[in-house]
């Protein structure tokens, strides 16, 4: 699904170079659950926004679902992102005057997707997370694990191949986080792909896999036993 | 463009920002109150200027003798010009073509008398076609025709303050009134559109007067008209080959001024044409300057918009939004504040027009309004406006990096 070669990425801060990527190489299978983690300034981020194509890498190949993605113009940017990817983040980035139903509808508006049959499909992703009833609420009405479940069906609702979380349970509480994990593996057990990145312990525990990033390079990259979230709630 | 989320998103801006988007608005849509007022009192102006004139026909001439200031074909410097009855023929023979009336004026002040009741009035002595050169309108009874002229009948065509002043309440038609101890019979009354002097006048047959006077045959000045379909140009042509004639005829050097004055109203109207038109044009000058200050009020806030929404505009991105749609917002956004707070401007314009137009009707300024022109003109420069004040923040907003909506937590 994912595959990246020596991927290289460097950031100018005034006269000096900073190196924040310095050749990562990793591959992500169709249905895998990854945790990417690492302390801040390891390049987990940056990696991220490769991974979304919200920046571009300086050298080497990345090719998501045997698309070589590469100099992309921001129309062809956009439209890969709406077309493979969903992203999940922190601070939800819900938009606070559309209900949580015209949130979920959002990225099918930009496929051009008709406006009733928009509606129709928002209510059901919200419905998979269980929000249905809060579907006319605007985000300011939600708790935040409502939000991060309305930007969970957000991200769905486009059908994205791969889903990418940054830190998603960053802003919430443990029991919420566990609630919102709980239904990252749901999606994840129906073969979705899902990459998380996150610097909690439990979090990544919580997926398939970890990638640990230190300076800029995978110090770490192994298969766990999955902890089940479900338990928590 | 009519797209329902697209104006959700534009609604939701303005209404979040009332007070900021009201200011900017008023801007754009005082630049177009001032634009429309200033046109409409230009059209104002315009229409005083026409309504005086108006009260003659348009493609008048007047030719007036007056005394020479240049000795020439040897007579001396200071001579008196008289036109004569056949210095009207004349003319009438040399210009068959460009006449269409013509006649011969015999002014003089006399007291008129009905019973009791005595007025200082003017009398305009003249030629049936005077009625057509002066618009001169009959409301009762008829003008002079050329019969009173051939019988040098004493007939009188009196305007209706004379008859007013003299009559009261009775009716002039067929009663005799003294002018210059002769009885002359009351045969039409007219009314002026020009103005309330003209109704203080007597028209009587030119060739009675010429025998009241001593039997002579002086004319005091002529009056014509053209060929109505004449522009401009042939309009001046004419009357400069009728000036030429009529000095070679009395001996008049032709560069002097004084001797004869041939008086054309086209030039006059030409005049005031191109006054007009240099009015409008800095009508329309100044509101452009008023208007740039407007446009860039609207572009500077849109800036501030983009830049507190540029989260928003980069988690759209993040969800595929492409840079076209966005900049199609922001760009349809400013559009629409332009033109809705122009409309606005114009609306409260062509109000106000409305109320305090029609009393403005003095003699240099009447019925000022906004014509269908004016409107569509307004609106083709907002929209214009809208876009060229939309285009710098759309290019910021089009720059956002969808980085942001992960960066700025």
């Amino acid at each position: 699904m994912i595959e990246i070669k020596d991927l290289h990425k460097s950031y100018r801060m005034g006269s000096n170079s900073l190196h924040v990527l310095k050749g990562i190489n990793f591959k992500v299978e169709e249905g895998e659950l990854v945790a990417i983690m690492g302390s801040s300034g390891s390049g987990k981020s940056t990696l991220l926004n490769i991974l979304g194509m919200l920046d571009g890498a300086d050298s080497g190949d990345y090719i998501l679902d045997n698309v070589p993605i590469k100099n992309l113009s921001e129309t062809k940017a956009a439209q890969y992102r709406n077309k493979f990817l969903g992203f999940i983040f922190q601070s939800f980035n819900l938009i606070n005057y559309k209900s949580a139903a015209e949130n979920v509808a959002l990225p099918l508006y930009y496929q051009k997707v008709p406006r009733k049959e928009r509606q129709e499909k928002a209510l059901q992703y919200l419905e998979r997370v269980g929000l249905k009833p809060w579907a006319d609420h605007l985000p300011s009405e939600l708790s935040g694990g409502q939000k991060q479940r309305v930007a969970i069906a957000r991200a769905m609702a486009a059908e994205p191949k791969v889903l990418l979380a940054d830190e998603p349970t960053g802003a919430l509480d443990s029991k919420t986080s566990y609630e919102v994990m709980d239904l990252i593996q749901k999606i994840n057990d129906e073969g979705n792909t899902i990459l998380i990145v996150t610097h909690e312990e439990d979090i990544a525990h919580m997926c398939k896999r970890i990638v640990h990033l230190k300076d800029g390079v995978i110090v770490e990259d192994k298969k766990i036993e999955q902890v089940r979230a479900e338990q928590y709630v | 463009m009519f797209d329902r989320d697209v104006w959700q998103e534009i609604f939701n801006t303005l209404k979040t920002n009332k007070l900021r988007t009201f200011l900017t608005g008023f801007s754009v849509g005082w630049a177009i109150f001032i634009l429309v007022m200033l046109l409409a009192s230009v059209n104002g102006m315009q229409n005083g200027f026409t309504g005086q004139f108006n009260d003659d026909a348009t493609n008048s001439i007047f030719v007036r003798p007056g005394t020479t200031s240049k000795a020439y074909g040897g007579f001396e410097a200071g001579r008196r010009i008289q036109f004569k009855n056949d210095d009207i023929e004349y003319i009438k023979k040399s210009f068959p073509e460009d006449i269409e009336y013509i006649s011969g004026r015999y002014f003089t002040s006399t007291t008129a008398r009905y019973k009791a009741e005595t007025g200082s009035y003017s009398v305009q002595a003249t030629h049936p076609d005077h009625q057509a050169i002066e618009k001169t309108l009959i409301t009762e009874g008829r003008y002079i025709n050329e019969a009173d002229v051939v019988n040098k009948a004493k007939v009188a065509v009196i305007g209706r303050k004379v008859a007013e002043d003299l009559f009261k309440k009775e009716n002039p038609m067929g009663q005799f009134v003294t002018l210059n101890n002769l009885p002359f019979r009351v045969i039409g009354i007219f009314t002026d559109d020009g103005d309330d002097n003209a109704e203080r006048r007597i028209y009587a047959p030119i060739s009675t007067y010429q025998q009241i006077y001593g039997n002579t045959n002086v004319v005091n000045s002529i009056a014509l008209t053209y060929n109505p379909n004449y522009d401009l140009t042939e309009a001046l042509e004419f009357s400069n080959k009728l000036e030429i004639l009529m000095k070679r005829r009395h001996k008049i050097a032709p560069e002097d001024q004084a001797g004869i004055g041939v008086w054309n109203y086209a030039e006059a109207f030409d005049n005031i044409s191109s006054f007009t038109a240099v009015l409008n044009g800095v009508a329309i000058a100044v509101t452009f300057l008023i208007l740039i200050a407007g446009i860039v009020g609207i572009g500077n806030i849109m800036v501030f918009t983009i830049k507190e929404r540029t989260k928003e505009i980069g988690v759209r991105k993040a969800l595929g939004a492409r840079p076209s749609q966005i900049v199609n917002l922001v760009i349809l956004e400013s559009i629409f504040i332009t033109a809705l707070s122009g409309f606005v401007g114009l609306l409260f314009a062509w109000i106000i027009l409305a109320l305090v137009g029609p009393n403005f009707q003095t003699d240099a300024f009447r019925d000022p309004s906004v014509e269908l022109s004016t409107v569509i003109t307004a609106t083709i420069i907002l929209i214009v406006a809208g876009v060229l004040a939309g285009l710098i923040p759309a290019m910021k907003a089009a720059n956002v990096k969808p980085i942001v909506a992960l960066s700025d937590k």
